[in-house]
C-alpha cells in the first residue's frame, strides 16, 4: 500500500506541475522565455494523462471507493506544495519528480 | 447606494469572514490534532506500553481478570489493544458510564494511569467548543454555516480563480498574504467544502428537527431503529439473576468475527456467566468510508451462536453513514490519515492568512481614524495574535501540563483543561499589552520552543528515551511543526518589505 501510496503521490505533483508548466507565466518563471505552441501541448496533454494515472494509483492503493478522497487530498497538497516552491526554488519544483522517481523504483525493488 | 453583486459579496466576504474566522480557526485546528487523538490519547499516558499480543491473548486476560474482580457485574466491555491504541482497557457496567481500568496486555495486572483529557479534549473542543453539549454544537453549526457562505462568496469575488491557479509571489507585503489565502483556498477547495458540509451533515437533525418531530414526534430512538436495523437489544438487568452458566469460550468467536467484519475494537459481554449471556464483537470504524458505528455482532454467551449482524444499511441511511465516515477519517489507515491532518492544518492557515490580511489592507486606513475606530482595530489585532499563535502555545501547553501536573493531582484531567483555557486567556492579555509585532514573536517563540522541548520534556519525565515508536513519531512531528513556527518567527524579524510597492498594489487590491 506505501509504495502505491508514494508512487500516486508523485504521479499527482508530476500531473499538477505538467499542467502548470503548460501555463505561459509559470513556464516563462522557470525558464525566462515563452513556450511554443507544441510546448503547450505536450505539457497539458501529458499533465491530464498524469491526472489519470494518479488516480488510478490512489485506487492501488485505496480502492476505487476510497481511492478518490485520497486522489483530491494528493493533488491539493501537491498542487499546494508546487505553487509554494515555484518562487523560491523554481528548478527544483520542476526537476523535484526527477529525483523522486529513483527512490520511489528502490523502494519498489525493495517492497518486490 | 446601489452596489454590484461582487462588492456585496466582497463585504460579506469581509466581515462575516472576520466574525467567525476566529472561531472557524480554533474549530479546524483542534479537528486537524483530533485526527490523531488516540495517538495524542496514548503519547499522554506514558505508563501504557507497546506490546503486541494477539486479540484472544488480550481477551482471555481481560476475561480472567473480570472474573476474578467482578463476577457479579451487568455487563463487561473490553476495548482491545489496536495498531493505533495500544492499551488493553476493561470497563465495569454501561461502556460509557463505568468505571474503566487498564489492564498489561501481557500479563492482564491492572496498569495504574494517570488521569488526563488526552486528544480525546482536541476531539470535544472540535464539536463543541468543550461546553455543554447542545449549545456548543450549534455555535460550531453557526460556525459551519459560515465557513460555506465564506466559501461561496470567496469564490464569487475570486477574479482570477484559474488564471493564478498557481500563483505565489512572495516578500510583497499584502500581495503575497492575498495570493497565500487565494492559493490555500482555491487548491484545497475540494477538501474545504467537503469537510464543512459533511461536518454539518453529522447534526444535521438537531440542526434541522422538523422532519423528525412530525414524523416521529421528535423520538429519536424510534427513529433510529426504523431505519437501521438494530439487533435485538439485549434484555436488561432482571430483578430475578438468570441461572448461573459458564461462558462459550471467546476465541472462536473472536476468529469468526474477524474474519466477517475485519478488524476488531472491542468485545462487550452482557449478564457474564447468566445463562442470557450475550456477546458483543465491535468493529473497528476504518474497514470502509462509511462510519460503521454500532454495527457488530451478537453471539449466545453460553451457546456461541451467531444471533445477529452485522446489519445491512439501508441506501438512505448508507449515504449519510458515508458522510459520517467523510468527515471522521477513520478509514484509509495512517496515509489518508495523514492527508487529512496536512489538509486541516492548511485550512486553518487558510482561516489564519484571511484574518491577518484584513488587518494588514486596514493598517494604513485606521492609522487615521477615531479612537475609537483605532481601539476596534487593535483589538482586531489582539485577537487575531490570541487565537492563532495563543491557540498553538495552548494545544502544546496542554501536552506539557499533561507531563508537568503531579500524577497524584485530584480530578487532573480537569485542570489540564483549565490550564489550557488559562494558557489561552493569558495570550490574549499578552496580545493586547504587547505591540503587534513583538505579541506575534513572543507567542510563536514560545510555541517554537515548547514544541522543539517536548522530547526533552518527555525523556526527563519518563525517563526514558524513546522507547515507544508511537509517541517517538509524535515527537518527532511535533520537533517538525516546531520548526516551521520557528520559521515564521524568524520571517518576522525580516525587515518589512518596502513601502513604495505596497502604495502601487494598494489601488488594485482595494476591492478584494
Amino acid at each position: 500500500m506505501m509504495t502505491a501510496f508514494l508512487g500516486s503521490l508523485l504521479l499527482a505533483y508530476s500531473s499538477m506541475l505538467a499542467l502548470c508548466q503548460g501555463l505561459e507565466r509559470h513556464y516563462k518563471q522557470v525558464w525566462g522565455r515563452a513556450p511554443t505552441l507544441l510546448q503547450r501541448r505536450v505539457l497539458r496533454g501529458s499533465g491530464w494523462l498524469l491526472l489519470v494515472a494518479s488516480l488510478w494509483g490512489c485506487a492501488q492503493a485505496w480502492g476505487w471507493a476510497m481511492g478518490p478522497v485520497g486522489w483530491f487530498g494528493m493533488l491539493s497538497l501537491s498542487g499546494f506544495a508546487l505553487a509554494l516552491l515555484l518562487p523560491y526554488a523554481p528548478r527544483l519544483a520542476v526537476y523535484g519528480p526527477l529525483l523522486g522517481l529513483p527512490c520511489w523504483l528502490l523502494l519498489f525493488a525493495l517492497a518486490g | 447606494m446601489k452596489q454590484t453583486l461582487t462588492q456585496s459579496m466582497a463585504w460579506l466576504h469581509t466581515w462575516g469572514g472576520l466574525l467567525f474566522g476566529w472561531l472557524l480557526f480554533a474549530i479546524f485546528l483542534t479537528g486537524s490534532l483530533a485526527v490523531f487523538d488516540q495517538e495524542i490519547d496514548h503519547w499522554m499516558q506514558p505508563e501504557i506500553k507497546q506490546a503486541s499480543v494477539s486479540n484472544a491473548q488480550a481477551v482471555e486476560h481481560a476475561v480472567a481478570y473480570l472474573q476474578r474482580q467482578h463476577a457479579n457485574a451487568s455487563a463487561w466491555n473490553i476495548s482491545l489493544p489496536s495498531e493505533r491504541m495500544p492499551a488493553l482497557r476493561v470497563t465495569v457496567g454501561d461502556r460509557r458510564s463505568g468505571i474503566s481500568t487498564y489492564l498489561d496486555p501481557l500479563t492482564g495486572e491492572p496498569l495504574v494511569v494517570r488521569d488526563t483529557a488526552g486528544g480525546t479534549f482536541f476531539f470535544r473542543f472540535h464539536y463543541s467548543l468543550s461546553m455543554p453539549r447542545n449549545p456548543g454544537i450549534w455555535i460550531v453549526g453557526l460556525a459551519a454555516m459560515a465557513m460555506l457562505v465564506a466559501l461561496i462568496s470567496g469564490i464569487i469575488i475570486h477574479k482570477k480563480f484559474f488564471k493564478e491557479f498557481f500563483t505565489f509571489r512572495p516578500n510583497k507585503a499584502q500581495r503575497s498574504w492575498l495570493d497565500a489565502h487565494n492559493a490555500s483556498a482555491v487548491l484545497l477547495l475540494p477538501f474545504h467544502l467537503m469537510i464543512t458540509y459533511t461536518g454539518l451533515s453529522i447534526f444535521a437533525l438537531i440542526y434541522m428537527p422538523a422532519a423528525l418531530d412530525s414524523l416521529y414526534k421528535g423520538d429519536f430512538e424510534t427513529f433510529y431503529r426504523e431505519h437501521i436495523e438494530v439487533m435485538e437489544e439485549p434484555r436488561q438487568a432482571q430483578t430475578h439473576p438468570a441461572p448461573l452458566t459458564p461462558l462459550t469460550p471467546l476465541a472462536p468467536l473472536l476468529a469468526q468475527a474477524e474474519a466477517r467484519m475485519g478488524p476488531l475494537s472491542g468485545v462487550v459481554i452482557e449478564h457474564p456467566g447468566r445463562s442470557d449471556a450475550h456477546i458483543e464483537m465491535r468493529r473497528v470504524l476504518g474497514n470502509r468510508i462509511a462510519l460503521t458505528k454500532g454495527h457488530n455482532m451478537v453471539f449466545d454467551g453460553v451457546t456461541g451462536e451467531l444471533l445477529a449482524g452485522p446489519p445491512e444499511l439501508r441506501p438512505s441511511v448508507l449515504a449519510q453513514r458515508v458522510m459520517f465516515g467523510l468527515h471522521f477519517a477513520q478509514f484509509g489507515g495512517y496515509p489518508m490519515r495523514w492527508l487529512y491532518f496536512v489538509c486541516g492544518v492548511l485550512s486553518s492557515a487558510m482561516i489564519a492568512t484571511g484574518l491577518v490580511l484584513f488587518t494588514v489592507k486596514r493598517r494604513r486606513k485606521y492609522a487615521s481614524e477615531s479612537r475609537l475606530g483605532q481601539q476596534l482595530y487593535r483589538l482586531v489585532e489582539s485577537l487575531n495574535v490570541a487565537v492563532i499563535s495563543g491557540l498553538a502555545v495552548a494545544c502544546i501547553g496542554l501536552l506539557w501540563l499533561n507531563r508537568l501536573l503531579p500524577v497524584e493531582l485530584a480530578q487532573r484531567a480537569g485542570w489540564e483543561v483549565r490550564g489550557f483555557f488559562a494558557i489561552w486567556l493569558l495570550s490574549l492579555l499578552h496580545a493586547w499589552l504587547r505591540p503587534r509585532l513583538q505579541a506575534w514573536r513572543e507567542q510563536l517563540s514560545l510555541a517554537a520552543v515548547l514544541c522543539l522541548g517536548l522530547p526533552l520534556l518527555s525523556v526527563i519525565s519518563d525517563g526514558q528515551a524513546w522507547g515507544d515508536s508511537m509517541r517517538l513519531w509524535l515527537e518527532v512531528t511535533v520537533v517538525a511543526l516546531g520548526l516551521l513556527l520557528a520559521w515564521s518567527v524568524w520571517r518576522l524579524h525580516q525587515p518589512q518589505v518596502q513601502h513604495s510597492e505596497r502604495r502601487v498594489r494598494h489601488a488594485q487590491a482595494q476591492v478584494n
